[in-house]
């Protein structure tokens, strides 16, 4: 061989190429595509785009940006605490002593792929023929009302992702020493004083993280919602991605969708910096 | 240690380079890449709602068969369901993933048509022998995009096993007499929807109909009418069946179908494909012969009965295997055998003279009772010229659904919908 050597940094950088191409064409621009197309009056059927300024996020800040914020604080909310408090409980049970297969079985929901869960629940939820009516005797409209229907996507997008929550939290609760708890039952601790004086602090962080990964999911959360309600009844369970995917695939806009879609990023990059400083401390 | 030297590098990077711009290349699982002209074409694409629906895709296919076979060529199929049909469609054809022939309802025709990609299909159109109103709902913009496969209308079917159990006889003829012949048939309980109207956002669209029997135009000229008092008293009298139990919550076309073959609903809309769905899908292999259809009951004595045109073209996008999914079109379409045995399997009447005359179908009486009682006064939706008429419909269907929930009184949401639907007219 008697080509020039590459250094070491030169051969690092090299190896970045692909990589770095490859973010380029598949993240970067699309990205940077998606944010221009904010400025314009752009439809996915027609040819060509007029430059509009502002006027697509005025559009959106003066009507549909704030229900839209609304639906997707609410599911977030709902969609992060419940499977936070049932997880964090079945991880203390499992870690308690409960028999490991139950591991496995509370796992179930996790490995069943979204969509086929969302219909599963959209069955389980008909006003017409589901199961919970038929088994309540009722004949509620689950997901036809504004309320029911957000606790309905709340709840199914619960049973699919408490496991991940319980499976972190467990490995959380095993990484803790026994002795603290044995030597604070020495000291007369009770069960309830023990989790929030030992197991808490020392699962603060790893829950913390846990929280904030699955917030940061449930609000860019699809498919759930999209196949039970659709964003309905009204919008009452339109959220931000869903709005976005309505206004560019069903009402062809693009310029209001990506609009809306890069005010959705600003706030999703504020809760990345949440939880970039999490992971640092 | 091994080192690499530039020229070894380069001649990775090269490599790799190459790789991507094959893979860049790769023509897509549809068979797409660049468009391209062939009169030879061996294969080409169809696209195809129907194929994914249990009750017609055994027809569909045989059709796809036959002319696979008589003109030795390879058919590719890809299906969408229906609710999510246009949007796959069009971003398929923005991307330049979509090839061959394609089904479309009629209501799609102009959004697809506005983005240039159609082939004219004026020769094959010339030569079919299509009836005149079969050939103008595949016309846009003077050019010939689709031809007709099937033409007929929306309308209301009743199941008069259930009337008569309920003690309504005869069909009602106007809103009034059908209000009342819905609260008999909610007395019979046992979990009977009286009338299984879509109530869903996704077919909301039903609602427009209704709106015109109460006097309002939709459109006139280029002046949306929704939230005139004619579409608000429409609006305020579903609302009023919605309460009242009358019609159900959370019903789309196939729950309304699933409802309706389990004899659990006493009216519901549909087009004529009804028969053909009900019949695969019912326990009671007897409930087609109870099924009428029935003239949508008119505000006032003297009124016209108001239905909603419908149907499929088959249209074919221009490039790569254009001249023989053409040629397929037609045949799915025009060949006489082929649309009377198509009749004879899902009940879809035919958009040719000679079909229509072929004793299969004009010896078939639901369907003539059908055109005689729903197509014959049926009109287009006025809507249907804007390539963003989904958007429209959208936009009022989402509005109506805030009524039916108590979200919005119907003044204010219909007057929302006519400012939401404005900028979407052109």
């Amino acid at each position: 061989m008697n080509g020039r050597r590459l250094t070491d940094g030169q051969f690092a950088w090299l190896l970045m190429v692909p990589g770095v191409a490859l973010f380029l064409a598949i993240i970067a621009y699309p990205l940077v595509s998606a944010l221009v197309t904010g400025f314009f009056e752009q439809s996915l059927v027609r040819p060509g785009r007029s430059f509009v300024g502002l006027a697509n996020f005025a559009d959106l800040l003066g009507g549909d940006f704030w229900p839209v914020l609304s639906n997707t604080l609410v599911f977030t909310l709902g969609a992060t605490i419940a499977p936070f408090v049932i997880g964090y409980a079945l991880a203390l049970a499992l870690d308690a002593g409960l028999p490991g297969w139950l591991r496995g079985v509370f796992l179930f929901p996790w490995v069943i792929p979204g969509v086929v869960v969302s219909f599963l629940w959209l069955w389980i939820f008909n006003a017409n023929y589901g199961v919970l009516n038929g088994l309540l005797g009722t004949q509620v409209s689950w997901l036809g009302d504004p309320v029911t229907a957000m606790v309905a996507v709340i709840v199914t997008k619960t049973w699919a992702s408490f496991p991940w929550m319980m499976v972190m939290l467990l490995a959380g609760l095993q990484t803790m020493p026994k002795e603290l708890h044995e030597a604070a039952a020495v000291d007369g601790a009770g069960a309830v004083r023990r989790f929030r004086s030992v197991t808490v602090p020392h699962m603060r962080h790893i829950a913390g993280i846990a929280f904030l990964l699955e917030f940061i999911w449930n609000f860019q959360h699809f498919d759930t919602i999209y196949v039970l309600t659709g964003g309905g009844p009204a919008g009452a369970t339109k959220t931000f991605a869903v709005a976005v995917y309505d206004t560019a695939f069903k009402g062809f806009d693009l310029g209001h969708a990506t609009a809306l879609g890069g005010l959705w990023m600003l706030l999703l990059l504020v809760l990345m910096v949440f939880y970039l400083r999490k992971e640092n401390t | 240690m091994n080192t690499l030297n530039r020229r070894a590098v380069l001649r990775l990077a090269g490599l790799s380079a190459l790789g991507a711009a094959v893979a860049a290349c790769a023509p897509d699982a549809a068979g797409g890449g660049a468009p391209k002209g062939d009169a030879a074409a061996k294969a080409f694409g169809f696209t195809s709602w129907s194929l994914n629906e249990e009750a017609q895709k055994g027809a569909v296919q045989a059709v796809l068969d036959a002319y696979a076979a008589r003109a030795k060529v390879t058919i590719n199929p890809a299906s969408f369901p229906y609710n999510e049909y246009l949007n796959q469609v069009t971003l398929k054809l923005r991307g330049g993933q979509l090839t061959g022939a394609v089904q479309l309802d009629i209501s799609w025709l102009a959004a697809l048509a506005a983005m240039g990609r159609l082939k004219d299909l004026g020769a094959q159109a010339a030569g079919g022998g299509y009836t005149d109103v079969a050939l103008g709902s595949g016309q846009f913009g003077g050019k010939q995009l689709g031809l007709p496969w099937t033409t007929g209308s929306i309308g209301l079917v009743a199941n008069t096993e259930l009337l008569k159990k309920a003690g309504v006889d005869g069909m009602p003829a106007t809103v009034e007499e059908f209000e009342a012949a819905l609260r008999k048939v909610a007395k019979l309980g046992g979990g009977i929807t009286p009338y299984a109207a879509a109530t869903k956002a996704a077919q909301l669209k039903d609602i427009l109909p209704w709106m015109r029997t109460f006097g309002s135009p939709l459109l006139e000229g280029d002046t949306i009418t929704v939230g005139d008092d004619a579409s608000v008293a429409a609006v305020e009298w579903y609302k009023k069946l919605y309460d009242d139990k009358l019609i159900a919550p959370d019903v789309d076309r196939f729950d309304a179908r699933a409802l309706f073959a389990q004899g659990k609903a006493a009216f519901y809309d549909d087009a004529i494909i009804t028969r053909g769905v009900v019949a695969s899908q019912s326990p009671d292999k007897s409930l087609t012969e109870k099924m009428a259809p029935l003239a949508r009951p008119v505000l006032k004595a003297g009124d016209t009965p108001q239905a909603l045109l419908w149907g499929h073209v088959i249209v074919v996008v221009d490039g790569e295997g254009s001249d023989a999914a053409a040629d397929f079109a037609a045949y799915a379409t025009s060949d006489t055998a082929t649309v009377a045995s198509f009749f004879e399997k899902v009940k879809l009447p035919p958009t040719t003279t000679a079909g229509l005359a072929d004793p299969k179908v004009s010896g078939d009486t639901f369907t003539a009772d059908w055109t005689e009682k729903i197509t014959k006064t049926a009109t287009a939706n006025p809507f249907w010229r804007y390539a963003g008429y989904a958007q429209i419909e959208a936009a009022i269907a989402e509005q109506v659904q805030a009524v039916l929930v108590g979200r919005s009184p119907a003044k204010e949401a219909l007057a929302k919908a006519a400012e939401t639907a404005r900028p979407l007219q052109k």
